[in-house]
């Protein structure tokens, strides 16, 4: 891993180049009131410093509904073909490394056995240019999943602002060639103590305790009337999952009329009722407390069991944009063991 | 698509369409595609994701075995939106496929044993595919004994095949329906499968047993199973799930850490019982 | 066209949504009598225009069609005797949603045509042809629209400040309800409480020692009464609602439509100063006339007086949407619906969204496109508003809980000051009254059918 550093016309400098490279280059934009990525054309339209943006990185790589399929009736023929796929070099300036640390765990399901080319391509051709964290937001629980406000995981490259300068961390090939392009604006990074950055960030954390290893304790207490006391505020919307940088449920539908339709690749929710229902009527998940426990279940016991990381990065989008204020990391310490109820 | 299009099936014409009841019909596909047709291969057990374009994708056990190759079939019973649909095709309608999916049935646990099928209603359809393999192969497995049961004789699946099930030396074949569920002229048995079975005393002597049906049925004939002295690790079901991609991706199907479509759908009552009660 | 000129050889697409007994037959009789007309109308034939859904007028714009027509008996004559009387409130309000929305009424028009008018028919054909034609193919209906922008939020407000909870009240709540729950009176309190970074968050306690985390000010927005028809919540019992006037109105449009029982919820009633956002009051206390809610069981703080009634930013906001021209208005609702990625927190939080299933969980057909493209969106954001009309009380839940800012409040409040100028009804203060969508007067106005 190779360590630079940047001032602040060095970083300028280095955003302007990419501006005029040849690829495009994806920022946290404002639209409205929304905190989107958004391709820009210029610098000033960076929003700097302004928390997480309201729809994660995901959006860039698993839309919230793509076409997988595209087809058109002939009698009694159907021609069949893949839709097209854009996939232009892609640099994102500026994920937080929650969202960075997020791609890793996406990357897992949709590389794992049957590979995505939806999602790979895009994948391939885009370079995360991180953004460590130095005033986390209230809602911000990273810490206690593993990660830090400085986690380097999914980002190429990782800037961290550090007395003035940003420390680069180049940590793939493809963050090395991002780097290398324009050698000549990165300095030596001898002085700059990432520790320090990390710790004063964590510092300003709050109250926020290491989850540790609480996929057994979650599996044990599998049948515990708690979840139903827990998830009864529960109303059953989308909004965690679909803002959450890690969920990647999906649903395929077919739309067409006489002539010919796509079958298309939407956001699914585990919290929606019809999620599973059986075509026979019968719903393993019958209650919203089923629903949510799946949730619970699924980030903090089973995709671990078959990953490794948690399938929660803790940013806490889920916990700011619930319209009751459901908060997971509350939740799970509840049912794995400490917290009141 | 650079690397493949995973959701892009297979394009199917319709050879044959049989309807076995007056919900239930079976469709025999044949791959368009003369070298995936020559090709094409699969383990008994898996499914595939058969759609009628325009409507959408539903999952289907593939109801033939591998050792009857050429074509694929599935059995469906109408319930919704998709299986509606399929039932709108006539022979020569395109039907698409993707699959072979999921794990395959046991086989090695079932060399030189005794056979039990136990089939409720369409659950028959998810043991077809095995039972024709272990006909075709007749000589790798002991006796054979197939219940076919279902809620009323119109509900029976297969009754033209069963005859010809019966006549394989060494197959015994037994019909039966609910209690009211019977014709004047019936001439099966009248109980619901899990009494049958157990009326029928089979020992257990670590032959297997191989069952699906509805999931009432699946809990009963456990329980009458453990009655009997067959061990979980002797019971083999194929398991329902509401599922989409097939592919262990979209999150839908999963019990547990387990994927119904990727470590299942077949499990024995052993592996059911280490699953959360999520199904 | 994208430059507003009108394409050579272009031919109006329009379809007419006709009744089986009258129109379809003048229509017929035009053909029989040999009389000559436009040839660009495609029927579609229902028996009733009682029975036309605001959805197969969507499903046509999104389909492709330049103009749609609706047309059936006189008032009087309807076959099913009052079908075309509610059609006719029905459509009133879908008429002026979709002006709202930046859609030519040239577009969408009604026409009631007998049995006999066969000549009255082709004239209406021919009339709303080339008014059609005169301003070209519609536009594409579920397009992005222009990048994404936001009406300047309303200014000259000072914000009041937020009103610090009375001791004494806090704990009269508590009590309150520490008292229902240990005496069995309810099975469960639905109210408010501090989660752990301090904000306000719905509280749900079943046990009597739970109530001192009960809390009530000017941060508690949420319409609590969503939780009335959740069964996890019911299944404890009779319910306890801590309710604000504005909430206390959708208990009352559930119990209007029979959706829970009056007896089922003993209604915490909380005199209410205001909710507030950012340091802003929020749009619906401006004109909040339940400041002391106007049922209750139990009332929480010193009953007001009426309050002074000020403008409403939203209304101030909706003028400053009519002002635009409709091509304006188009763009500026496209982009809107551009971004809703369907998560369905509307109608989660709506406590009048109750529908098992909704109708765009319908598969049977599918009439709303489950992704989330434009047409899509489109589709589902109107039906929505239409399904709420004359329902929605304005608690604005559905546009707080949008995580990407849609302005489903300007929507409902356009469709609920319509129905209000209309036919002079209010949702959520008479529990008897019949909806107001689902009942007509003779003398309802029909200006707008030919």
């Amino acid at each position: 891993m190779m360590r630079k550093a940047l001032d602040e016309e060095g970083l300028g400098q280095w955003l302007e180049a990419l501006l005029r490279g040849p690829r495009r280059v994806v920022a946290p934009v404002r639209e409205g009131d929304l905190v989107l990525f958004r391709p820009i054309t210029s610098r000033e339209e960076i929003l700097w410093d302004e928390g997480k943006s309201t729809l994660p990185l995901k959006e860039w790589l698993f839309p919230p509904t793509e076409p997988v399929l595209h087809y058109r009736f002939w009698g009694n023929e159907v021609e069949v073909e893949d839709p097209p796929l854009e996939a232009p070099e892609t640099v994102v300036l500026f994920a937080r490394p929650c969202d960075a640390a997020a791609l890793g765990i996406l990357d897992a399901v949709f590389a794992s056995d049957y590979e995505d080319a939806f999602y790979l391509t895009r994948r391939r051709a885009m370079t995360v240019v991180g953004l460590s964290c130095s005033r986390p937001q209230p809602e911000c629980f990273c810490a206690a999943v593993g990660l830090s406000p400085t986690a380097t995981q999914g980002s190429d490259i990782l800037l961290t602002p550090l007395d003035g300068r940003y420390l680069v961390e180049v940590l793939t090939e493809k963050g090395k060639r991002l780097v290398e392009e324009n050698a000549a604006l990165f300095q030596e990074a001898e002085g700059l103590d990432k520790e320090r950055a990390t710790a004063a960030a964590l510092a300003q954390m709050g109250e926020v305790e290491p989850l540790g290893e609480v996929s057994r304790r979650l599996s044990e207490r599998f049948e515990s009337e708690m979840w139903e006391v827990v998830a009864r505020k529960c109303v059953g919307c989308g909004v965690c999952a679909f803002l959450c940088p890690t969920c990647h449920c999906f649903d395929i539908v077919d739309e067409a009329n006489a002539f010919g339709g796509c079958r298309c690749k939407n956001w699914d929710a585990c919290a929606f009722a019809l999620f599973t229902l059986h075509a026979s009527g019968h719903n393993p998940r019958p209650t919203q407390a089923h629903r949510y426990r799946q949730r619970v279940m699924h980030k903090f016991a089973y995709f671990p069991e078959n990953f490794g990381p948690t399938m929660c990065v803790g940013c806490g989008r889920c916990l700011v944009h619930c319209p009751v204020g459901m908060d997971i990391y509350e939740i799970v310490r509840i049912l794995a063991g400490g917290g009141a109820a | 698509m650079k690397g493949g299009n995973i959701y892009r099936p297979y394009l199917m014409k319709v050879a044959e369409i049989r309807d076995e009841t007056p919900d239930v019909r079976t469709l025999r596909l044949e791959f368009q595609d003369p070298q995936v047709a020559s090709s094409f291969d699969w383990l008994p057990g898996q499914f595939g994701e058969y759609s009628v374009f325009g409507a959408g994708e539903c999952v289907f056990t593939i109801a033939n075995s591998p050792t009857r190759k050429g074509y694929i079939e599935c059995s469906f019973k109408l319930m919704g939106k998709v299986t509606s649909a399929l039932r709108e095709v006539e022979v020569g309608g395109t039907v698409g496929f993707r699959g072979p999916y999921g794990n395959r049935f046991p086989l090695e646990l079932m060399e030189g044993r005794n056979l039990y099928f136990v089939g409720g209603g369409i659950g028959m359809a998810a043991l077809r595919g095995l039972l024709q393999f272990t006909l075709d192969q007749r000589d790798r497995f002991g006796e054979i004994f197939i219940l076919n049961a279902a809620r009323t004789v119109a509900d029976i699946v297969y009754k033209q095949e069963m005859e010809e099930w019966a006549k394989v030396e060494g197959v015994t074949v037994v019909k039966t329906v609910d209690p009211g569920g019977e014709t004047p002229d019936w001439d099966g048995k009248v109980g619901l499968a899990p009494n049958v079975f157990e009326e029928l005393a089979p020992r257990p002597d670590g032959n297997i047993v191989i069952t699906c049906g509805p999931p009432i049925m699946i809990r009963f004939m456990l329980q009458a199973l453990d009655r009997l002295g067959f061990r979980p690790e002797q019971v083999v079901t194929t398991l329902e799930n509401k599922m989409k991609c097939g592919l262990g991706k979209c999150g839908r199907c999963n019990i547990g850490r387990y994927y119904v479509c990727k470590d299942g759908p077949v499990f024995t009552a052993a592996q059911l019982a280490q699953l959360p009660n999520d199904f | 066209m994208a430059d507003g000129s009108i394409p050579a050889q272009w031919e109006p697409k329009i379809v007419a949504f006709v009744c089986n007994w009258c129109t379809y037959v003048g229509a017929d009789v035009a053909g029989t009598s040999r009389i000559q007309y436009a040839p660009n109308v495609r029927l579609i034939r229902l028996p009733c225009t009682g029975r036309i859904d605001p959805l197969f007028i969507l499903k046509a714009f999104e389909q492709g069609a330049d103009g749609v027509l609706v047309s059936g008996c006189h008032p009087g004559d309807c076959h099913y005797v009052s079908g075309n009387l509610l059609a006719r409130r029905r459509f009133t309000i879908f008429r002026r949603l979709m002006e709202f929305l930046g859609v030519d009424l040239r577009r969408l028009q009604f026409s009631w045509v007998s049995a006999t008018e066969g000549r009255k028919w082709a004239e209406v054909v021919n009339a709303v042809t080339e008014e059609v034609r005169a301003i070209g193919p519609a536009p594409s209906w579920g397009e992005k629209g222009e990048p994404w922008r936001a009406l300047e939020p309303p200014t000259g407000e000072e914000a009041e400040p937020l009103a610090a909870p009375a001791e004494a009240q806090t704990q009269a709540r508590r009590s309150l309800a520490r008292r229902l729950l240990e005496q069995g009176e309810v099975g469960i309190v639905v109210g408010y409480e501090a989660n752990r970074r301090g904000e306000v968050t719905p509280a749900l306690i079943t046990q009597p020692g739970e109530a001192e985390r009960l809390l009530f000010d000017g941060r508690c927005r949420h319409n609590l009464s969503v939780y009335l028809t959740k069964e996890l919540v019911r299944k404890q019992g009779k319910v306890g609602l801590v309710a604000k006037g504005c909430d206390v109105r959708s208990v009352v449009g559930l119990v209007q439509e029979n959706q829970i029982r009056r007896e089922d919820v003993v209604l915490l009633g909380m005199v209410c100063r205001g909710v507030y956002a950012n340091g802003r009051l929020e749009a619906r206390c401006h004109s909040c006339t339940v400041r002391t809610p106007h049922l209750y069981d139990h009332l929480i703080g010193e009953a007001t007086s009426a309050s002074a009634l000020a403008e409403d930013p939203r209304d101030t906001e909706i003028a400053r949407l009519e002002a635009l021209s409709p091509q304006e208005r188009w763009a500026y609702w496209q982009a809107q619906f551009a971004r809703c990625i369907r998560c369905y927190a509307c109608r989660a939080v709506c406590p009048l969204c109750y529908c098992e299933p909704c109708i765009a969980e319908k598969t049977r057909p599918q009439w709303i496109p489950p992704s989330a493209h434009g047409k899509g969106n489109l589709a589902w954001n109107i039906v929505r508003a239409m399904h709420l009309a004359g329902r929605c009380v304005g608690c604005d839940a559905c546009a707080r809980a949008c995580p990407v800012g849609i302005r489903l409040d300007l929507i409902n409040r356009k469709v609920a000051l319509e129905i209000e100028r209309e036919w002079g009804y209010r949702p959520g203060f008479d529990a008897e009254a019949p909806p107001p969508l689902t009942t007509f007067r003779p003398e309802d106005k029909e200006d707008f059918i030919r």
